[in-house]
């Protein structure tokens, strides 16, 4: 396949960016799109050039690393996947890709199309965990979890932080991914104690952080890699009217 | 980056409260509407708009529908231009994300609803408080009586000595002449158009006509908007503005249901089916119910 690249490089988060164009030839479909850049990057060095940043390291969609904004979409054209798990055989022969970081204004850009995602981290720290205390362990059949509430909070688990709902949705919003860490610790009774407070914190966080505000477009939902339902963010407003309703925390 | 101090989420359900609350007034006004397509020279339809132009509660509904709109706008503009904040740097290339309809544009249906409100209320709502100029529909028994109360304080003023025999004679002429053309009015019904509610007389009147007849400082008549409506719905172009509003009032309608019960977290399993029904439902009917009354004062009537 031959490919023309338009790819966004920028030295560092203050530099001014903007978009180089790259001609591929000879790649062949079954390369992944990681590994298409890797051969970029490989003629790029050899030509004594600086090769393209990109975030990447599981490379099989556990990690969340390899957020790119491909042709107008999260991590491509494909439902469901990451970028490592996009093969050039969803392209054709003569395309142009372009390819975009992710843009939003809590996600600086460090350099080319690697961006700082710590703004999920920060929100983790304000309640995204439960606080284990010490002491005998419990035995495993004491607290009975009814298995639909099991599985929908491994569901919303699920979330691998990438970032992409965020990118994908049209005012930067980050409900996908606090809703889905909220629901996944809130669905089951070791998250139940501090339920209330971590809705709160965690929303007021994400605002602080300049995330934008869910107008429930659900672009979200439909560019998550791991399918993380929009359901989570209904379950998140409704904790959070509960806990500004009723809690005294 | 916020630009007022409050969770995101709270003004989500702010937006989503206040616009619930339009939800259940919409149908209210459409039914209010279809009054006018009675065939009976528009009875019904002139005593509900004297009933909801009189009534203090329908007033005070109106008062609180006004404040819900103004919230309504403020916090959707907000929300759209912190949004908006959130991305400094746009995408080359145009999201291909497919999304849910009509939701990436509320705040351009929504303000092509504003504009056509504006229309609205120029049309009728700020008719009703005498702002613009409309059809004005006056109790005959109450035109003759300020007439003759203006004859009795012109009388009273002379007998103070207020005002000398010349003034009276030539005021008391200009208000024979004026008992003359409102006498010849009510005979012939020309230029005006003569009802009757409740066994009374009444006539209709441009406010030149009525301003003629019983001077700027008379209040005791009310607009008809029954003759201004089937005026107004008699213009094709009109009615055609009037219906591509409500085409869009219905794309804004159809995400604004389904966004109301997602907002406050009603999501479940066994009624998504009932909820996303519903919007569909509500976002055709509403707009339809709407449409029959210019489709039916253009092509029945
Ligand atoms: S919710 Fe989905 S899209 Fe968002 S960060 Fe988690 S895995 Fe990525
Ligand atoms: S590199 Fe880990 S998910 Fe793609």
């Amino acid at each position: 396949m031959n490919l023309t690249l338009k790819i966004w490089r920028q030295e560092n988060a203050k530099a001014k960016g903007r978009f180089e164009t790259y001609k591929l030839e000879n790649i062949s479909p079954d390369c992944s799109f990681l590994e298409m850049l890797d051969i970029l990057n490989e003629q790029l060095v050899n030509k004594l050039a600086h090769p393209v940043c990109f975030d990447n390291d599981c490379r099989e969609g556990i990690c969340g690393m390899c957020g790119l904004y491909i042709n107008g979409r999260p991590h491509g054209p494909d439902d469901g996947v990451t970028t490592c798990q996009l093969h050039m055989r969803r392209f054709k022969d003569g395309d142009t890709i372009v390819i975009e970081p992710w843009r939003a204004k809590p996600f600086p850009i460090i350099k080319d199309l690697v961006v700082d995602r710590s703004a999920f981290d920060k929100i983790i720290q304000e309640g995204g965990y439960i606080s284990v205390t010490t002491g005998g362990v419990p035995d495993g059949n004491a607290i009975p979890i009814p298995k639909k509430n099991a599985d929908e909070a491994m569901d919303s688990a699920a979330c691998i932080g990438c970032g992409a709902c965020v990118a994908a949705c049209k005012n930067a919003s980050a409900m996908l991914f606090v809703s889905a860490k909220v629901s996944q610790l809130t669905l089951l009774p070791q998250g139940k104690p501090e339920a209330a407070k971590r809705v709160q914190a965690m929303v007021a966080k994400m605002d602080e952080l300049g995330f934008g505000n869910c107008t429930n477009t659900y672009a979200c939902e439909a560019e998550c890699p791991k399918s993380i339902k929009r359901s989570n963010i209904a379950r998140m407003n409704r904790e959070f009217i509960c806990a500004k309703v009723c809690s005294e925390e | 980056m916020r630009l007022v101090k409050l969770a995101s989420v709270t003004k989500k359900i702010t937006i989503a409260a206040v616009g619930a609350f339009l939800l259940v007034f919409l149908p209210m006004h459409m039914g209010l509407n279809l009054c006018i397509i009675r065939d009976d020279g528009g009875e019904w339809y002139r005593n509900v708009c004297h009933f909801m132009g009189t009534n203090w509660i329908v007033k005070i509904f109106e008062l609180v529908l006004l404040a819900c709109c103004l919230l309504h706008i403020v916090v959707g503009v907000l929300l759209t231009i912190e949004n908006y904040m959130a991305r400094p740097v746009r995408y080359q290339v145009p999201s291909r994300t497919k999304t849910h309809f009509g939701s990436k544009y509320m705040i351009w249906t929504g303000g092509l609803v504003f504009c056509f409100l504006v229309l609205h209320f120029i049309n009728f709502y700020f008719v009703k408080y005498d702002l613009v100029e409309g059809v004005y529909t006056v109790k005959t028994e109450k035109l003759q009586m300020h007439i003759q109360d203006r004859a009795m304080d012109l009388q009273k003023s002379f007998d103070e000595g207020k005002i000398g025999q010349e003034e009276l004679s030539e005021k008391m002429m200009g208000l024979q002449m004026e008992y003359l053309s409102f006498f010849q009015l009510m005979q012939t019904g020309q230029p005006a158009e003569k009802l009757s509610r409740d066994g009374q007389e009444l006539v209709n009147l441009d406010r030149k006509s009525l301003e003629a007849f019983v001077g700027k400082d008379f209040k005791d008549y009310e607009p008809d908007f029954y003759t201004m409506c089937n005026n107004l719905f008699k213009d094709r172009t009109y009615s055609l503005i009037y219906i591509l509003a409500l085409i869009v009032l219905g794309i804004h309608l159809f995400h604004a249901v389904n966004s109301i019960f997602q907002t406050f977290g009603l999501n479940h399993r066994k009624y998504n089916g009932a909820i996303e029904m519903f919007a569909v439902i509500y976002a055709i009917l509403i707009p339809v119910g709407f449409a029959v009354v210019p489709f039916y004062v253009m092509f029945v009537r």
